[in-house]
């Protein structure tokens, strides 16, 4: 059975506060306190701010933005078959909450991206997402 | 010119990467000016820092190729697939070989997880020069090149495969220390001449800073069968940039740092103009862009900024006069535009 896309990314996040600790600050000070609830393929959970990242499972009571998409979405787009704004206008990725939050989030999705290619784990993690694909 | 290259080739990075780790990088870079299609390949070793102030080599092959469109894949190794010949001579990642031979080189190419297989020979036509200590930012970098070589082979790629055979071809070889997104740029281009039995090569490099605006180095390096015929440098040289090619790049790889690299930003230059002149010599040449691919990495310098090299292919045309001999082709270029 495939990995989880909420353990693949807690295991993400938790890798790059070890390898590449500068770039983890970034990241956690561009989501700042904001709560971004996911829904992957029905798969629901929660990336957590503060003073550091945390992934939970189930919804969000309050979230910043909620994203809505697939496994296979989300793999066009890191493969560059799809782009992210394609995505959006598509409605592949649904995206919502006030301006200044989907800012923020998508500001994080940049800081996360900067983050994860400067860390060497973060391929094997991209594999195993890809093994869980349809 | 047996064992010239054998001699001068090899790699620094297990004693130079291992005396001073920091910012060390070195790589191996083939052009091959196939007819109707261009193919790049590149073996490197980068250092890399992680965690707190540790630093490890991190090994990675590109390859990529235009037929139709720029197509292919940059693939990251772990260092324990990693090894480097006692000789120094043979560099292996993974499946992928690249060994230095007395007069040539021989490269084995197997990149499964994005179908690339391939395995050529290159024998050099011309004889190789080697450029030490280059400022590059705070750094400095050295390299040697071949100008010409004649390639044979095969690679496949994209479900096509490609014949080599007898192809006009480019080497370079680079290390040094220095940090990718510091204060420069560059522009590097290989010009070969179509019909492989025209005598002249050419490699053009200008260094500039991050911006593009000042120039720090230039020089064109004019060969003439396998021997320099002239080297022109700095204020003997004078470059034109025109325009800016009206098409996006065909890919961007890794992929993932499409998402960085929003837009077609940045792009590259429509037209470059080179004119050289030193003590009686004249070349002019001229290459224009057809397409290219964007290869990106993250930058060393600054954690929300990318180093993006712009691979690109297109046609060329040189004349003037050396040593009295007239030069006057038609060939390729494949320029490289580098944007820190």
């Amino acid at each position: 059975m495939a990995e989880r896309v909420s353990s693949l990314l807690r295991r993400s996040v938790e890798h790059l506060k070890d390898e590449v600790p500068d770039s983890y600050r970034v990241l956690v000070a561009e989501l700042g306190p904001m709560v971004v609830e996911l829904d992957v393929d029905g798969e629901v959970f929660s990336l957590r701010g503060g003073d550091r990242l945390q992934v939970s499972d189930g919804a969000a009571d309050v979230a910043g933005a909620r994203i809505v998409t697939s496994r296979t979405t989300i793999l066009d787009v890191l493969d560059a078959r799809v782009e992210l704004g394609e995505a959006v206008e598509s409605a592949k990725v649904s995206v919502r909450g006030s301006l200044d939050d989907v800012q923020r989030a998508h500001d994080s999705l940049l800081a996360y991206v900067h983050a994860a290619i400067r860390a060497s784990s973060q391929p094997g993690l991209l594999s195993e997402l890809r093994a869980g694909s349809p | 010119m047996s064992a010239v290259l054998a001699g001068s080739d090899f790699l620094r990075a297990p004693v130079l990467a291992t005396a001073r780790p920091e910012g060390f990088k070195e790589w191996h870079h083939f052009v091959v000016h196939g007819r109707g299609f261009r193919l790049l390949i590149n073996f490197s070793l980068t250092n890399e820092v992680f965690g707190a102030g540790q630093v490890r080599l991190a090994p990675r092959v590109i390859v990529i190729a235009h037929d139709e469109k720029w197509t292919g894949a940059i693939e990251r190794f772990d260092g324990r697939a990693l090894d480097v010949s006692a000789d120094l001579g043979e560099l292996t990642i993974g499946g992928n070989r690249m060994t230095v031979l007395p007069d040539g080189y021989r490269v084995a190419i197997d990149l499964p997880d994005n179908s690339i297989r391939g395995e050529l020979h290159f024998a050099s036509a011309s004889r190789p020069f080697v450029v030490n200590n280059q400022p590059v930012g705070d750094g400095r970098m050295s390299w040697l090149f071949v100008p010409r070589l004649r390639a044979e082979g095969w690679l496949r790629i994209g479900g096509r495969e490609h014949r080599i055979e007898d192809d006009l071809a480019y080497h370079d070889h680079n290390w040094g220390r220095f940090w990718w997104g510091d204060d420069f740029g560059w522009t590097w281009g290989t010009i070969l001449p179509t019909k492989p039995g025209d005598p002249w090569s050419m490699v053009f490099l200008q260094m500039t800073d991050r911006s593009r605006l000042r120039y720090l180095s230039q020089a064109l390096y004019v060969w003439h069968h396998d021997e320099p015929a002239a080297i022109f440098r700095h204020a003997a040289v004078q470059t034109r940039s025109d325009g800016v090619l009206g098409r996006a790049a065909d890919c961007t790889l890794p992929p993932p740092m499409r998402l960085l690299l929003d837009g077609e930003v940045p792009g590259v230059p429509e037209r470059v103009e080179i004119t050289a002149t030193r003590a009686g010599d004249r070349v002019h040449a001229e290459f224009r862009s057809q397409s290219y691919a964007r290869l990106a990495q993250p930058s060393e310098v600054c954690l929300d900024r990318s180093t993006v090299l712009c691979e690109t292919g297109g046609t060329a045309r040189a004349s003037g006069t050396i040593n009295g001999e007239d030069v006057d082709f038609v060939g390729t270029g494949v320029f490289e535009f580098l944007y820190g």
